[in-house]
């Protein structure tokens, strides 16, 4: 248990409102979006500054106490459930965008600015964010660096890591760290900026960042088709990058999720259909055009059921908005909602497709599939009640199942939300024993006694051992 | 797995129901719309951390503790975060219905309850009673003692709710229940008949506005019957966790207005509209399943009923002004009427409507939630106040009687010049005598 001298120690530091430790603040900060995990933390500090994060970790180094990072908690692996209890070091209050520099077109914001708060800002100046995790409107910058989020644009513009240039922040020695920063060409040692990225919060505390901003696209054009049949969107999307064409937006909705959806926004999606994609091509005027009639050949060849052109940006915002909502809009359906990550070379989408359609009924499973089509990256996400045991245990043998071939097929297990809690046990899968040492290592060498996030992403004793989830249900496989 | 050992439960009266709060996924959807989290940052004055509390109880993680009946009562019951979730997750309904668990689970002293049981079980669902209770306020206002009360702020000394309960009363008339014929008939070629449920607020601290909200009825061809037995609607009770009481008045009620004949039913506080919809829900297994759906057929708020039948605008005089409209939280997240209204405003000729930044964002008034956490609420209205002013419009128009008072305290208070008007006062500007 912490000391209440620690207690004492973190007010005067931080401040009285930035320091909670009645149980139910705890019990409110024992978990993320991720279903099943909840562990309670001992203390919640909200530090203001990159000082207070220092100060607050010192204490909590002096005391013993495991460390976890947390922005909005939205993470969808478990990365900020404090699964070893300790402190949860929530950044929501570090929220002031520092700097807009548009001679160096970069942007300097702390880690607890709201994503879509970062874009709106920068939009106002001209300038373009395109990072855009469907949970902007909630999720950090923070966080979106630690998991290394992606997200609807990630198809032409890449994830977070491309746009990283600086961070700042705290390693578990206390010390002050600056890595990278505004010049766009920098070489000077290791990638320790890049390391960072995707840490899943067990290297460092990020606590300020820099990112790489760029002109916003003269054009754009939305594209919305229709399927009678999954497997042909699928077989749309393939062929649109194989015809070397890279919209910047290529999301797929199944029909579970289009009625969830539908339920939710009421914009007249149909809901008989089998899937929609939603698909935006921006840039120039003239490749826009060109691209947009590309597009719209290759749906009349594969025989989309309906294409339609949005018609208007309003109309396109709107689109892209409900999209945003597939995942909480498919948790109306039942109690638990559990989502996975899996990403294969989009050549495969078709199969991967016909995979999940095939588990879905093998093992008598309500599923509801969305996803980054363009990227190879789906959601499928299993319905069902976590009061139910053998559904539940069901749902764990789809996902082993499936992850079995997409790996086959040389994807990966987490194409954005982490490895976390949900995934440890695939991991060693994908990257095998010897990836699972070196990381480690690595791990080992920020934080050799293992006080930041311990628990995630691997054990700190077995690669292998089981996620540490709720009594009785298993989050994922 | 690290959870308290203590056991809890939810009473078995009035308990959030388990299904309800496991829906939420924890998405965080609605940590942006909400103002007590804007207010605090603190994950358990959210709907997401309210949830997860309501869970853990109805878990045996967690007692009913203090903290959560304060987060109960905190949260505004504005269900900015109903709209917010896809999920379809009602996190303020919850903590409404978690107000009741706390009666149970903190009775207050024996006085307490006694005036708390005078108050809600004798005096609101009296309209005598009420109309009785607002004449010492009057004289107290006829004599100038308002005045001079005002000016040497004597209340200054007193609680601080005292002295902005004070602040916030506007000149009152003589109550409209009494003096509203119970049958108004229509004017021109009938298109209806509409029964109209008449607010306690309404009546005593706003008789103007439904004396134009029947005007309007009557100029747009439909006969009013306003019955004078009506109760209040039961929304004070719920929202003071008194679930009983509202009970019996919305049997009351729902019975009255059935008798009536009457094609809808039609309010124009969004409160009561918000109340009389959720009977449904409130009075399940207490009433004819026939009855509670045909009731809830029938309720309409005034905007949405108009812009149903759609207006008659031949003979509107024009009303040369700017306005901007605050959306009621009881209008537009409790009954999804946004668009209604606006477009009822824009149909009177001459008025230019200039929205406002976060129309739907609550003013802070919530019942007595602007008297109780008269710091927490000036924030959020200043927040409001900010957006009013952006627009520069010269009127601000609303749709509630609670959002009224509030709004119009805060303009005056920060030395703003708009008027706050209810939609039926614009409206019936443009009628001719
Ligand atoms: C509806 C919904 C849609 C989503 N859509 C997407 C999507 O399209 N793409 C996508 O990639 N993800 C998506 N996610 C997942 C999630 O939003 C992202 O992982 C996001 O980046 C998490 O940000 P957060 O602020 O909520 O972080 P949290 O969930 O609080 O934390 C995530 C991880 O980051 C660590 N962390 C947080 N802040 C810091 C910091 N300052 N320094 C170091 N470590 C830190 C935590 O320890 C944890 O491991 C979605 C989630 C939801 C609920
Ligand atoms: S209440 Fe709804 S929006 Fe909020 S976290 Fe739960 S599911 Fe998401
Ligand atoms: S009802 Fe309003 S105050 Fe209450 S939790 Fe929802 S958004 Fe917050």
């Amino acid at each position: 248990m912490i000391s209440q001298t620690a207690i004492g120690h973190l007010r005067e530091k931080l401040g009285a409102r930035n320091v909670l430790h009645e149980k139910e603040d705890l019990l409110v900060l024992g978990y993320d979006s991720t279903p099943g995990v909840h562990h309670l933390p001992e203390v919640v500090v909200y530090p203001t500054t990159t000082e207070q994060v220092m100060e607050a970790m010192g204490i909590a180094r002096r005391e013993g106490l495991p460390i976890v990072p947390r922005g909005s908690g939205t993470g969808l692996s478990g990365g900020s459930v404090p699964v070893k209890g300790g402190m949860v070091l929530c950044l929501t209050r570090m929220n002031r965008i520092l700097e807009i520099d548009e001679e160096n077109l970069t942007a300097t914001a702390e880690a607890g600015v709201i994503t879509l708060d970062l874009f709106t800002a920068t939009a106002e100046k001209g300038l373009f964010y395109p990072p855009d995790p469907g949970s902007q409107k909630v999720s950090t910058l923070g966080g979106n660096v630690a998991e290394n989020a992606g997200g609807l644009r990630g198809l032409k513009y890449g994830v977070t890591r491309d746009y990283v240039m600086g961070l700042k922040g705290v390693l578990p020695d206390l010390s002050v760290i600056s890595t990278g920063g505004k010049s766009v060409k920098d070489v000077a040692g290791y990638g320790f900026k890049d390391l960072l990225v995707g840490s899943e919060g067990t290297l460092g505390i990020v606590t300020e960042i820099t990112v790489k901003l760029v002109p916003p696209p003269k054009d754009k054009r939305t594209i919305l088709a229709y399927f009678s049949d999954i497997r042909t969107a699928g077989e749309a999307v393939s062929r649109i990058i194989a015809a070397k064409i890279i919209p910047s937006t290529m999301e797929i909705m199944d029909r579970a999720t289009i009625n969830c959806v539908e339920d939710y926004v009421r914009i007249g999606l149909p809901r008989e259909m089998a899937a929609l994609l939603l698909i935006e091509v921006d840039g120039h005027p003239a490749p826009v055009a060109e691209e947009a009639a590309g597009v719209q050949k290759i749906l009349e060849e594969v025989k989309a059921a309906e294409i339609h052109v949005a018609r208007n940006a309003q109309h396109a915002a709107s689109l892209a908005a409900a999209r945003r909502t597939a995942l909480s809009a498919l948790a109306r359906v039942s109690p638990t909602t559990l989502l996975e990550d899996a990403t294969v070379p989009r050549s495969r989408l078709a199969e991967t497709f016909a995979e999940i359609e095939r588990l879905t009924e093998k093992y008598k499973l309500k599923v509801g599939t969305f996803g980054h089509a363009g990227d190879g990256n789906l959601h499928p996400t299993v319905l069902c009640d976590e009061r139910d045991r053998d559904e539940m245990e069901r749902a764990h043998a789809f996902y082993n199942e499936l992850y079995e071939q997409v790996l086959a097929w040389g994807g990966t297990v987490s194409g954005e939300h982490g490895i976390g809690l949900a995934k440890k046990e695939y991991l060693a899968r994908q990257i095998g024993e010897g990836g699972v040492k070196v990381m480690k290592r690595i791990k080992q060498s920020f934080d050799p006694e293992g006080i930041l996030n311990p628990g995630k992403i691997f054990d700190d004793r077995d690669p292998c051992t089981k996620s540490h989830v709720e009594e009785g249900f298993r989050v994922s496989p | 797995m690290s959870l308290p050992d203590k056991k809890g439960n939810f009473k078995s009266q009035d308990a959030p129901r388990y299904d309800d709060v496991l829906q939420c996924m924890r998405c965080g959807f609605c940590l942006p719309t909400c103002p007590t989290y804007a207010l605090t940052g603190r994950e358990r004055s959210s709907p997401r951390g309210r949830v997860a509390l309501a869970r853990a109880v109805a878990e045996e993680k967690l007692e009913f503790t203090p903290a959560i009946k304060e987060e109960a009562f905190f949260c505004l019951d504005c269900r900015a975060c109903t709209t917010a979730c896809p999920s379809g997750v009602r996190a303020g309904e919850v903590m409404e219905i978690c107000r009741s668990q706390a009666q149970a689970f903190y009775p207050l002293s024996k006085s307490g309850q006694a005036f708390r049981a005078f108050i809600l079980e004798k005096m609101l669902p009296s309209p005598e009673m009420l109309e009785a209770s607002m004449l010492p306020t009057r004289l107290y206002q006829r004599l100038g003692i308002q005045w001079l009360v005002r000016h040497l702020k004597v209340l200054k000394v007193g609680p601080g709710w005292m002295e902005k309960a004070e602040g916030m009363l506007p000149r009152l008339e003589s109550p409209l229940r009494p003096q509203l014929p119970e049958v108004v008939p229509a004017k021109g070629e009938q298109r209806g008949r509409v029964g109209f449920f008449l607010g306690c607020v309404m009546t005593l601290m706003y008789p103007g506005v439904s004396r134009q909200t029947v005007r309007v009825l009557s100029h747009q061809g439909f006969e009013v019957v306003t019955p004078k037995q009506a109760k209040c609607c039961g929304a004070p009770h719920l929202s003071e966790g008194d679930r009983q009481t509202a009970r019996q008045l919305a049997l009351f009620n729902l019975d009255l207005f059935l008798s009536l004949e009457v094609d809808y039913i039609v309010t124009d506080c969004a409160g009561c509209g918000a109340a009389l919809k959720e009977y449904e829900e409130l009075l399940e297994g207490q009433a004819e399943h026939e009855k509670l759906t045909r009731f809830r057929s029938k309720i309409r708020d005034i905007s949405e009923f108009l812009s149903e039948a759609g207006v008659r605008t031949e003979g509107l005089k024009p009303v040369e002004a700017s306005v901007t409209y605050h959306e009621p939280c009881h209008l537009c997240h409790a009954q999804g009427i946004s668009t209604q209204p606006r477009d009822l405003i824009r149909q009177i000729p001459g008025v230019e409507l200039r929205d406002m930044k976060e129309s739907s964002w609550c003013c802070g008034s919530a019942a007595t939630w602007g008297l109780k956490f008269s710091d927490d609420s000036r924030q959020v209205l200043d927040r409001k106040l900010k957006n009013v002013k952006d627009t520069d419009a010269e009127l601000l128009v609303t749709a509630n009687p609670g959002c009224h008072l509030q709004l119009a305290w805060g303009l005056r208070e920060a030395g703003m010049k708009q008027e706050v008007l209810h939609v039926m006062e614009l409206f019936g500007k443009a009628i001719p005598e």
